[in-house]
């Protein structure tokens, strides 16, 4: 551990014996120690979600058919009684709702924001802390608290609705049980957490920034994290509303979207994706940042268009609110979904002009090829994949075909896992240095990437021909002709999970005998690369005073590195270089 | 006739075919709206492919060209310009509201129905599609496919279809792929689904006689022997619960004549008895939930159920006789059998149906005086003729 100096030692230092320690975690206001937290709390949650997707791609490894003994086969699991398709069906489902449940609502809303977003934010600004220390542990307890309560009422219970909830489906099967209600309790606690992370995060933004650090001198993964915290505070409410209304529908019956007592179970619908689709850029903004971050400094590059970037994370957080129509083609009118599509394709131009930005960045720059930047690569590969395959799905005579298939399943895969969760991989090995002071095996981290992106392709790749073939998603069981490409689908999954446990290995060798990580090991300029590895309890020995660019790789020698191991060519060519673009300071 | 406004131009079907049609879609696109569907999706496959070459091409070059080499560092550049944004702002929208219409416009075809279109019925409920013609007849034909007995539903070709749909439960969705198109078929309104389907090709032709019917995927039936047919799969694709993935139709082209022959044939199934309809009810509206052998599934089975005593939730109990199995399909929930959910959905039989399940269920009892009562001799005979078509 590296004791700095003598007074301030790193935020990892153990106080005292194991209870103390324990203790002392448990009621911590530090961000990086929450942040930490969140971290392990969501990567076990992975981990949770994962093998449930294991199982689901295991269940689909050959279709359902029953022979002529009245024995099944196809099926993962099912009771030693069962003699209808339905009971082992029936585990499919349950699976694949505890898959998607599980993955979006606690790993992916939360997975960057509030793992590595509050470790870097408090560091990034040049503050002590986040703005309201408390609330973040607040929020930390009630995202563990909901996740507990959530699978626990999935796994009990037995909820096989699908993550989305729908109506009338969710509000009338197996009416004498209280499951859904539970489950939906647990996804409404969890946006409580999600809320306050986020209002903490804006009020953090806006007033603990470093002296001399403007609005565009912030790193952009803080315009990212500002932007979804945005979207977080806003849109949130709105799913708890909705929430609670089906808990009101089952409990008291009141026909808000049953259609037997007079509702409506299509307004469901738009009142979920209302919420649940601007949650896709708070998903996925996040990751965004992290890769804007991971390319410029892994390329010693000035990120292009910076401020394009920052007001493209705006953009789409403002587009997003007005694009929910789009997940409910085949059951609006068609007016509705001509506006839909039309607006869908409004977010498309934000998007792909943070992907030219980003290539465009490397262009001339110093490009070290490690773990973070492999993973930032294969980010922008997987990404540009899902969001051109997003194209059809707007489409409207397109989407028709297209709707609900597989086809679908492969799109949000590709922006959700091949943008966030590599994203979040891509942050984790960038930052990893930093909150934990120990560097990892880097050989160990490029292969296990590869892993990952070869069996993320086979899984994913294969899902898209599905789809656009015609098998319909949430089938527990398919006609012969989609074995072939279920089964290399599911291959896939094991390769997926074989890159995953390489990780899992290399991060355990890192904790166990890592090298100590110098301050600042990829030569970062932002603040964060000031403090050392990992941080002292209060971030830095002195407030840190912003004289330069996040990005100024070009005028500024990187904190903690020799000068003669940077030569800047400024120096050759006599001057400032006519294109910066932050603003002077002389301070 | 408008029917002729939705000919393919040969244009589009360029587009439509080769190496990438047929690893995307596999089976030809069943309607003239659907090879417009696919021509956009290959358009929009061309458009993608070659802007992900392009940027991957970049990024692989900058990668290699301005790798990391020691004792230097990055060179200067411009990070900002104004009129190359502008470009890669302006080109990509552009594209965008081109291919915003062109969807549009296809989906427009898709959607509004001609006005000279026949309607028909189309039923969703856990887990069966049902279809009502538009004189009153319902389809009572079932193919094996996958792991269930699913529908048959003739229809012309070459004649617009309209289908209205509604569920009787929760939310379904019909899609078939062969057409492009699904749309949500919903508990509270109609929704509609329209497709003119294309002339079978020739390649499947209805069995001469009973032999031949024994290798084929359609039954004989003597009014359809030798007449072409393309059977396009039905889904159900909006999630429905424990059976969704066996929530499956056929739609069976047939030529407009063949077409209103069978119609005649279906609409007039006199030469049933009532367990031969009851049996044909229990396939297409029951044996998801029901079983005939004694095993147990979603409901109770109806083997050896007749005039035996019923035990239901509420402590009650009755004796199985024709008014309560009457009573029980009309008002599924009035008496739950014990130890079942209370989730049977109303389905809607008209009176013969009725008397057909009644005398289905008694030919399933153990006591041969209940049997005898509707296997009379020569009814008995006359159901092993029938077995054949609905095979």
């Amino acid at each position: 551990m590296s004791g700095h100096s003598e007074h301030h030692g790193s935020y990892l230092e153990r106080k005292g014996g194991m209870i103390a320690t324990i203790w002392d975690w448990a009621t911590t206001v530090d961000h990086k120690k929450i942040g930490v937290m969140y971290l392990f709390a969501i990567l076990f949650m992975f981990f949770l979600g994962g093998m449930a997707a294991i199982a689901v791609r295991m269940e689909l490894w050959e279709p359902v058919r029953q022979a002529a003994d009245g024995s099944f086969t196809g099926q993962l699991f099912r009771p030693a009684d069962a003699v209808s398709m339905s009971e082992g069906n029936n585990f499919y489902n349950r699976l694949f709702t505890l898959h998607g449940a599980i993955m979006v609502f606690m790993v992916i809303v939360p997975s960057i924001p509030a793992s590595l977003g509050n470790f870097l934010l408090p560091l990034m600004l040049g503050a002590k802390d986040v703005a309201f220390p408390r609330l973040n542990l607040l929020s930390w307890y009630i995202y563990v608290f909901g996740s507990i309560f959530a699978v626990c009422s999935i796994i009990l219970g037995g909820v096989d609705t699908g993550w989305t909830f729908y109506t009338p489906y969710s509000t009338t099967t197996d009416a004498d049980h209280i499951k859904v209600v539970l489950m939906v309790l647990g996804a409404f606690i969890l946006g409580f957490s999600s809320i306050l992370t986020g209002l903490n995060f804006i009020v953090t933004v806006h007033k603990l920034r470093a002296p001399g650090m403007g609005w565009f001198d912030m790193p952009l993964f803080i315009w990212a994290i500002y932007s979804s915290a945005i979207i977080q505070v806003l849109a949130t409410p709105v799913i708890g509303i909705t929430l609670l209304l089906l808990v009101f529908e089952r409990v008291f019956r009141i026909g808000i979207f049953d259609p037997a007592l007079g509702g409506d179970p299509v307004l469901y619908q738009h009142f979920f994706w209302f919420y649940s689709h601007p949650v896709v850029y708070v998903m996925i903004l996040p990751g965004m940042g992290v890769i804007s971050d991971v390319l410029a400094v892994q390329s010693h590059k000035r990120i292009f268009g910076y401020r394009a970037i920052a007001f493209s994370s705006l953009g789409i957080a403002a587009v997003s609110f007005i694009v929910w129509g789009h997940h409910m083609f085949t059951s609006m009118s068609e007016l509705a979904s001509a506006v839909f599509s039309a607006l869908t394709f409004l977010v498309a131009i934000p998007t792909a002009v943070k992907v030219f930005n980003w290539i465009a960045t490397l262009y001339k720059g110093s490009i070290t090829i490690n773990t973070p930047m492999l993973y930032a690569l294969i980010f922008l590969f997987l990404f540009s994949i899902g969001g051109l395959t997003g194209l059809p799905l707007g489409t409207l005579s397109t989407d028709l075909h297209l709707h609900d298939s597989y086809f679908v399943v492969a799109h949000f895969h590709y922006v959700m896992m091949g943008g966030t969760i590599i994203a979040l991989m891509a942050g984790i090995h960038h930052w990893w240095p930093k909150m934990f002071g120990r560097m990892y095996n880097e050989t160990g981290g490029m292969i296990g990437a590869i892993v990952v992106f070869i069996g993320f392709n086979i899984t994913f790749l294969t899902q898209f021909l599905l789809g656009t073939q015609g098998m319909p998603r949430r089938y527990a069981s398919y006609f012969d002709e989609y074995t072939s490409l279920h089964q290399l689908s599911t291959i896939g999954s094991w390769v997926l999970l074989a890159g995953f446990l390489i990780h899992l290995f290399v991060f355990l060798a890192s904790f166990a005998s890592g090298k100590k990580a110098p301050p600042n090991p990829w030569g970062g300029l932002t603040l964060e690369w000031v403090a050392t590895s990992p941080p002292i309890e209060h971030n830095f020995e002195h407030e840190p005073l912003v004289k330069h660019g996040p990005y100024d790789f070009d005028t500024v020698v990187p904190p903690h590195w020799d000068p003669k191991d940077y030569p800047i060519p400024e120096a050759q060519a006599g001057g400032r270089p006519a294109v910066a673009h932050s603003p002077d300071r002389n301070a | 006739m408008t029917v002729h406004e939705h000919t393919t131009n040969p244009a589009a079907l360029t587009l439509a075919e080769g190496f990438f049609h047929r690893m995307f879609f596999q089976r030809a696109p069943g309607t003239a709206n659907a090879v417009a569907t696919d021509d956009m999706y290959m358009w929009l496959w061309w458009f993608c492919l070659a802007w992900f070459v392009f940027l991957m091409g970049l990024l692989g070059f900058f990668v290699i060209r301005y790798r990391r080499r020691p004792g230097k560092i990055a060179q200067t550049s411009t990070s900002h310009n104004t009129p190359l944004e502008i470009a890669w702002t302006v080109i990509p929208t552009l594209f965008l509201v081109y291919i915003f219409f062109k969807g549009f416009w296809g989906y427009m075809d898709k959607v509004v129905s001609p006005g000279h279109a026949i309607e028909m019925n189309i039923t969703g409920v856990k887990w069966n599609w049902s279809l009502q013609y538009p004189n009153g007849a319902e389809s009572t034909y079932t193919t094996r496919l996958g792991a269930k007995e699913i529908p048959v539903f003739y229809m012309p070709a070459e004649t617009p279809i309209r289908l209205r749909m509604i569920s009787q439960d929760v939310m379904h969705a019909l899609w078939v792929p062969d057409f492009r198109i699904k749309q949500d078929v919903l508990p509270n309104r109609y929704t509609t689904f329209w497709f003119q389907a294309n002339a079978p090709s020739g390649d499947k032709v209805h069995p001469m006689n009973d032999l031949e019917a024994k290798g084929s995927k359609a039954p004989f039936i003597a009014e359809l022997a030798g007449v072409p047919y393309e059977d396009h799969i039905i889904y159900c694709a909006e999630y429905c619960g424990d059976e969704h993935s066996e929530m499956a139709a056929v739609i069976r082209v047939v030529s407009d004549d063949a077409f209103a022959r069978w119609l005649d044939v279906i609409a007039n199934p006199t030469d049933k008895s009532p367990v031969e309809l009851g049996e044909i009810v229990w396939k297409l509206k029951c044996a998801s939930c029901h079983s005939i052998d004694g095993s147990r599934n979603t409901g109770p089975t109806w083997k050896n159920i007749f005039n035996t005593n019923r035990r239901f939730t509420d402590g009650s109990s009755a004796v199985a006789d024709e008014e309560y199995i009457r009573n029980s399909i009309l008002y599924p929930a009035r008496q739950v059998v014990e130890g079942y959910p209370n989730n049977m959905p109303l389905i809607p039989l008209r009176e013969r149906q009725l008397e057909g399940v009644i005398a289905f269920i008694k030919s399933l009892s153990d006591d041969p005086l209940v049997r005898a009562s509707v296997l009379a001799p020569p009814a008995e005979q006359k159901k092993e003729e029938g077995q054949d078509a609905p095979q």
